[in-house]
């Protein structure tokens, strides 16, 4: 168990990268508390794992400050990387050694990891059969697992993933969104896990933002089924648009066309249904307009040239 | 900070697991012994002496661990940055410095460990053909030969790790094992050759050339064979000219590494 704090696990500042002239990360700021699962979503090229090589301080920042349980990561690396395990974009392996060899390689660089430990890594990411075989022989799936392997090894309190998902099956996509989750829930594990495939961070991130060109766009609450929906703006398809709002007139109401758009949560409008349904009114269709995560990544991907 | 003799174990690890490295250790045994059983199987009149063979098969096996030890050096930070392996080696809690200093002491010990092996190897196998030979004298200070070879490849052992310390470097500035290799290979061949040259030229700068120095062992048998005319050279220039070259080889190394961004 990690101790519990209020303070975030990690805490971006102002983070900024530039190569050159160009600016890869533009004051990038974000903060992920204890036990969530954080989602790192943008396109390819926009800065997902240059953020990330700068948090686990691979790449130097040119500006601002990435701080991991309250160490910096640019002048006290030595206490802040040991709260952290990782995958960096491919989780690459010594190919002549056996997977269990790579293993016992990470686990000898923390202090007191038994081989109990070890061993219980290996069944978690479900490696067993082939633990020993050299990783030369292993599938792409097969080495993403190992890398998981590697970054859980010493109970890490902050864990970054890199497209972990990139090669799994079916099978494992959902073996390891189960496994974050439960990780969050019952260690109180941060993880930051970085995507470009929307469905898989909405089914495993409790926040989810969004980065183009290496600017922050948006960071968003995922909603978990059983948890309250926030209130959205709701469109009621009517017969008497009108009248509706007048029936309405205690909300705050906009009429146009055939409908009338108000702001309601889940309760509410239900309530407003029933409400104009007895007044004569005949109701078509409900519909939320709030722009789901969805078209809303899309309309920063979409169509749009790699920059 | 807990065991950096682990970080050490790991680097050891990566090098004697590699088929690679036994490839290099059958080599150097299986041409040592054919050269002692030729030489005892078609000798040239009297059978050699021990010393004899014990002394062409031990030069030609230190050129051979160098050329080893310099595809461990140039492997050991290249290799890592081109597989990619540097990324999860990093992220740990262990400074860049520290990493670093572990993988340059397996190398050290590499070279140690195959020397030892060498010298023991010959010792026994040439003993065993030849039969022993207490009387042998050696060098111009007429040494007991063991005591002789013992010194000849201490230095040896100095101007090998002198060689394997610039392999390391460029490994690490370049990231390129090939490179390394080539360029380290280059300069212990083609540069004997260039100062070779050089040494004729009256330049007062040439006796700090770093190839002139290494001839370390030259000093046994009455002095540099480059030691000439103006180049008065003596043990003693020759161990500081190498010790300057060492310092600023490490300073180079270490700085860069510590440095760079890892953007494989
Ligand atoms: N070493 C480098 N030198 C110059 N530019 C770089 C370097 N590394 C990355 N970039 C640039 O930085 C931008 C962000 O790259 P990054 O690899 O972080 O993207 P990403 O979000 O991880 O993309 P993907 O989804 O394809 O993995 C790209 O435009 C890339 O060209
Ligand atoms: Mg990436």
């Amino acid at each position: 168990m990690q101790q519990l704090t209020d303070e975030p696990v990690v805490r971006l500042q102002g983070v900024t990268k530039r190569i050159g002239r160009r600016t890869i990360i533009d004051k990038l700021t974000l903060d992920v508390p204890q036990g969530e699962v954080f989602g790192f979503l943008g396109p390819n090229g926009s800065g997902k794992t240059t953020t990330i090589r700068m948090m686990v301080g691979l790449m130097k920042l040119s500006d601002g400050e990435i701080i991991i349980r309250g160490h910096r990561i640019s002048s006290q690396f030595e206490q802040a990387i040991k709260h952290v395990g990782a995958i960096v974009e491919n989780p690459e392996m010594y190919k002549y050694l056996s997977g269990y060899d790579n293993l016992v390689h990470y686990a000898r660089m923390f202090p007191g990891i038994s081989k109990q430990r070890i061993d219980e890594v290996i069944q978690l990411v479900g490696l067993k059969a082939r633990i020993h075989d050299k990783v030369k022989t292993y599938s792409l799936g097969m080495r993403q697992r190992l890398g998981v392997a590697q970054a859980i090894l010493h109970k890490p309190a902050l864990l970054i993933l890199d497209e972990p998902t990139n090669g799994l099956d079916p099978a494992g996509i959902r073996e390891l969104r189960d496994y974050l989750r439960r990780l969050a829930a019952e260690e109180q594990t941060s993880v930051f896990v970085s995507s470009h495939l929307l469905s898989e961070m909405e089914l495993m991130c409790d926040r989810v933002a969004i980065i183009q060109s290496g600017k922050l766009i948006d960071i968003r609450q995922i909603q978990r089924l059983g948890s309250e929906p926030a209130a959205a703006e709701v469109a009621f398809e009517v017969d008497q648009p009108s009248e509706a709002a007048l029936v309405l007139s205690d909300l705050q109401v906009e009429h146009k066309d055939n409908r009338v758009v108000l702001t309601a949560d889940r309760e509410q409008i239900a309530q407003i249904n029933a409400k104009l349904v007895s007044a004569g009114i005949k109701v078509y269709g409900i519909r939320l307009l709030t722009k789901s995560l969805e078209d809303q990544f899309l309309e920063v991907t979409g169509g749009e040239q790699i920059v | 900070m807990f065991d950096f003799v682990q970080l050490v174990r790991n680097e050891n690890m990566k090098i004697y697991r590699r088929t690679r490295t036994w490839i290099m250790f059958g080599m150097l045994l299986v041409l040592t012994l054919a050269i002692s059983i030729a030489a005892y199987a078609f000798p040239d009149g009297n059978l050699p002496s021990m010393w004899m063979a014990f002394q062409i098969n031990t030069m030609l096996g230190v050129n051979l661990i160098t050329i080893f030890a310099v595809i461990i050096a140039a492997e050991t930070v290249a290799g890592e940055f081109s597989t990619g392996t540097i990324k999860l080696l990093l992220i740990r809690p262990w400074t860049r410095s520290k990493i670093l200093l572990s993988k340059y002491i397996s190398l050290v010990l590499f070279a140690f460990l195959f020397v030892l092996l060498l010298l023991v190897w010959n010792f026994v196998l040439n003993w065993l053909l030849f039969g022993s030979d207490t009387e042998a004298r050696m060098g111009v200070d007429q040494l007991p030969a063991l005591n002789f070879f013992l010194q000849y490849h201490g230095y040896e052992f100095i101007s090998m790790i002198m060689v394997v310390t610039l392999s390391f470097l460029v490994s690490t500035v370049f990231r390129s094992g090939s490179f390394a290799i080539g360029l380290s290979i280059f300069l212990l061949f083609g540069g004997q050759l260039l100062t070779g040259i050089l040494s004729l030229m009256d330049y007062p700068w040439v006796k700090y050339v770093l190839f002139l120095n290494l001839r370390l062992s030259d000093y046994l048998s009455g002095g540099n064979m480059f030691g000439r005319g103006e180049h008065d050279l003596t043990l003693g220039f020759s161990l500081s000219v190498l010790a300057v070259y060492y310092v600023i080889f490490i300073l180079i190394t270490w700085y860069i590494f510590k440095k760079r961004d890892v953007a494989t």
